[in-house]
């Protein structure tokens, strides 16, 4: 009796061991295929610049802290041979915000320069290319079928991936201004700025960004972004005190195109926004672009590919009729073709704009398209 | 009837039927209805998705493990036995300051973490032992320290909810300290006096003396308290002079206070009570995974959209009515996730009212979350300090103060145009 026990007793044990060590075998599976799919992720797309390039440096020859680490990333310098103004072009401070990015590598493939000089810096916050956000249920990777190849890019996340800067504080205290936001902004490159060369990595990437435009004199700098369509600043040019007047030239010219803008200044009170401290912290003219997209926003349906590249969803259509939107929204939805056509004609108006009223610091880029243009062809013409 | 309604009903009957039926834990369970959402909506087993969406509890996680350890190491140095013997021998004469002073002590870590759960852990499980003595009953302890975290946690300086509304439209988190405090404040006082008053009316010390157990503090002294003040010195250093303090994060500074508490009081064993620690925890933990993937299937198949198109979409009287449901109710998944995807749209939707005093109403909303089962973060852990193995007993208490807040906050939300002129 006692010895049939003992052994009821050990077999008991035998299958918790055995249980425990199926449990451990199953998570590791689990845990390999996930970190497989999430180290993909560090895969850097290749970018093909177009013939008018002239230099790639990287953001770590203006903060040195930067160097092996996933917040450096490569600047592109396109001169011309005669002389001009200076315009930096910013794509990826958001890597959720897709139009941002491909309107910067749109221009950097397919640009000539006639004068002054451009720099393009596509993948602004490379870390947060190499993550997703947690719970947004977004995808990877989007296929476009260029018509020169087939381009696959990567759908990234708003903040640095944690792997490189972590754990956040509870609270986000902005340097230099004190400023409070909820832990994660700490991540955010667009709440960084002015940054510190020694700061954490996203106030790294912010001190290379400030410093880069002070040491090319850069004369007109822009930051291209996406919103969700019920954020009330949307489809709209942000503009500093400095960039007020072009800004709102260029937004009178884009109606005539029947390309409605909302001129938006750039708060006193809101620190850490490249708009903000590019005007306070930099001689450049600040302009920050959004347009709409569904795929990052709150009352979105089913999260896939094609929402990202029609702007097409069920869900927005009901929030449009609700009253809830600040973009018209209908059943063609919003196309990345609209959405980069839109920063493509508001980057060249802006650039015109401002080479009309400063002729001795003029900038002439050509063959890069302008909304009408990319909507009646597609963007698979400029890949 | 939508796909998306499909998917949303097939993965609340998996739900019910593996937590309920057969009997598995519910973080399993969470799991087992995300995947059949996904199968559902054509999506396969997506093993990226589901990790990728736990993972968003990692830090809460941490802390919670961490907090756990450090109440354990703090009971058995002793150190809460003296806390409670102090509190019950310097104030059981003047029963209204004591409830005043024992509120605000367990709001405070809420205060400056934003976090209802380091609350209940720390300052709850503090308080618990002497409100239990001087006679309330457990379980309105529990109930007690359950509403006063959620008030700790939106009371100011620090709101995470509302700093995530905020951020939302690109709003500042400044000039929300008074509507946050009058959001707060008066329902604190007023809830826990009315739950406790009666009981501590006239207090016996005589006859309370003797349960009180051996005064540790006769014999340690000074150090018992030495680990407690060793971490909110460090909590409350990176707040307010950041330039000359590290920003540790909460876990590790747990941890430090964890490793000091072992030499301030009685002998332990400090991997005896770091097991028994993570193993309390653990069903927790398994519910914040779970929860992180069930977040992350619902939004990848379009179910998330449904719900909050569905929640705006009703006419002016029941929107109020819904944001008094909704926000909380969607906050049993969390209350910070309830706070980006509800609180922002319904910020949204008031744009035009005095935003700061709608957004510190809706995050009181979102506070209300940490009550609402499965995952009740804040009902849980208290039912857990005061020994209470069955959380639901502590949530029912919890009803009416609930119920008083929600109308306080929708009150706050209605007025909010001349409450802004005040506050
Ligand atoms: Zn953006």
């Amino acid at each position: 009796m006692v010895q049939k026990y003992k052994y009821n007793q050990i077999k008991i044990k035998n299958i918790e061991f055995m249980f425990g060590v199926f449990t451990l075998i199953v998570s590791l599976m689990i845990g390999m295929i996930a970190a497989d799919k999430f180290q993909e992720m560090h895969e850097t797309e290749t970018l093909y610049p177009s013939y008018a390039l002239t230099e790639i440096s990287h953001l770590s020859d203006y903060n040195p802290n930067l160097k092996n680490t996933n917040g450096n990333t490569e600047i592109y310098f396109f001169n011309s041979d005669s002389a001009g103004g200076t315009v930096l072009i910013l794509g990826g401070t958001h890597p959720n915000e897709p139009a941002g990015f491909l309107t910067a590598c749109l221009i950097l493939e397919n640009l000539q320069i006639k004068r002054g000089r451009l720099i393009i810096i596509p993948r602004a916050n490379n870390s947060a290319f190499t993550h997703n956000d947690p719970q947004e249920g977004q995808p990877q990777y989007y296929t476009i079928e260029g018509i020169k190849r087939e381009r696959i890019f990567r759908f990234g996340s708003r903040i640095t991936n944690s792997i490189d800067q972590w754990p956040d504080p509870e609270i986000y205290l902005h340097y230099p201004s004190g400023q409070k936001l909820a832990g994660n902004e700490t991540r955010n490159l667009n709440r960084a700025y002015p940054g510190r060369a020694d700061g954490n990595l996203t106030e790294q990437m912010a001190y290379g960004i400030i410093e880069l435009i002070n040491k090319k004199n850069v004369d007109l700098a822009f930051d291209l972004h996406e919103a969700a369509p019920e954020y009330p600043v949307v489809n709209a040019i942000v503009a500093s005190e400095r960039s007020q007047l072009i800004a709102t030239e260029a937004a009178m010219e884009l109606q005539f195109e029947d390309l409605i803008y909302s001129m938006e200044p750039s708060p006193y009170n809101f620190h850490g926004l490249s708009h903000r401290e590019w005007q306070d912290y930099t001689q450049a003219m600040p302009i920050l672009l959004e347009t709409a997209n569904p795929i990052q926003g709150r009352l979105r349906g089913k999260t896939d590919v094609s929402l990202l590249l029609t702007g097409r969803d069920p869900m927005y259509l009901k929030a449009a009729e609700l009253g809830e939107l600040h973009v018209p929204y209908d059943s063609a939805g919003i196309s990345i073709e609209v959405r980069v056509g839109r920063h493509l004609s508001a980057i060249k108006t802006i650039i015109d704009v401002y080479s009309n009223i400063y002729p001795d610091k003029a900038v002439e880029i050509i063959n890069v398209p302008d909304y009408e243009e990319i909507v009646s062809k597609g963007i698979e013409e400029y890949f | 009837m939508t796909p998306e309604m499909v998917i949303f009903l097939v993965m609340l009957g998996l739900f019910v039927i593996s937590a309920m039926w057969w009997k598995l834990p519910i973080g399993v369970s969470l799991i087992l209805a995300s995947t059949a959402g996904a199968l559902t909506a054509g999506e396969g087993i997506p093993v990226r998705h589901l990790v990728e969406g736990s993972f968003a509890y990692l830090d809460p996680i941490l802390i919670i493990a961490t907090a756990m350890i450090f109440m354990e190491v703090l009971r058995k140095s002793g150190a809460l036995g003296s806390i409670s013997r102090l509190i019950i021998i310097k104030l059981h004469t003047k029963p209204v300051w004591l409830l005043i002073f024992i509120t605000l002590f367990i709001m405070f870590p809420g205060m400056i973490t934003g976090l209802s759960t380091a609350t209940v852990l720390t300052t709850g499980a503090l308080a618990a032992p002497a409100m239990i003595l001087l006679g309330i009953p457990a379980l309105t302890v529990a109930a007690m320290i359950a509403m006063s975290a959620i008030y700790g946690m939106i009371a100011p300086p620090i709101n995470v909810p509302a700093m995530i509304i905020g951020g939302g439209v690109d709003m500042p988190y400044i000039g929300f300290e008074l509507p946050l405090l009058f959001a707060t404040m008066p329902l604190a006082f007023g809830v826990n006096l009315s739950l406790g008053y009666k009981h501590i009316r006239d207090v016996n010390l005589q006859k309370i003396l003797p349960k009180l157990g051996k005064d540790h503090y006769e014999k340690y002294g000074f150090k018992l308290f030495i680990p407690l003040i060793v971490v909110v010195i460090l909590m409350l250093g990176v707040r307010i002079i950041p330039e000359y303090f590290p920003n540790l994060g909460v876990p590790f500074i747990f941890m430090i206070g964890s490793l000091i508490g072992l030499f301030c009081g009685e002998r332990m064993n400090f991997w005896q009570v770091s097991h028994k620690a993570i193993q309390e925890v653990m069903p927790v933990i398994g519910i914040l995974i779970g929860i992180g993937a069930f977040i992350q299937i619902m939004t990848l198949t379009g179910v998330r959209g449904m719900l909050v198109i569905g929640s705006l979409s009703l006419p002016d009287i029941w929107r109020y009515l819904s944001m008094g449901t909704m926000i909380p109710l969607f906050g049993a998944i969390s209350a910070y996730g309830s706070a980006s995807v509800l609180g922002v749209p319904y910020l949204l939707a008031f744009l035009g009212q005095n935003e700061i005093v709608v957004g510190s109403a809706l995050s009181l909303l979102t506070g209300l979350g940490d009550l609402m089962p499965p995952t009740a973060l804040a009902g849980i852990f208290a039912a857990q300090v005061v020994g209470e193995k069955n959380y639901f007993k502590v949530l029912k208490i919890t009803i009416i103060p609930a119920i008083v807040t929600a109308l306080w906050a929708l009150l706050m939300i209605y007025f909010a145009n001349l409450l802004g002129s005040f506050l």
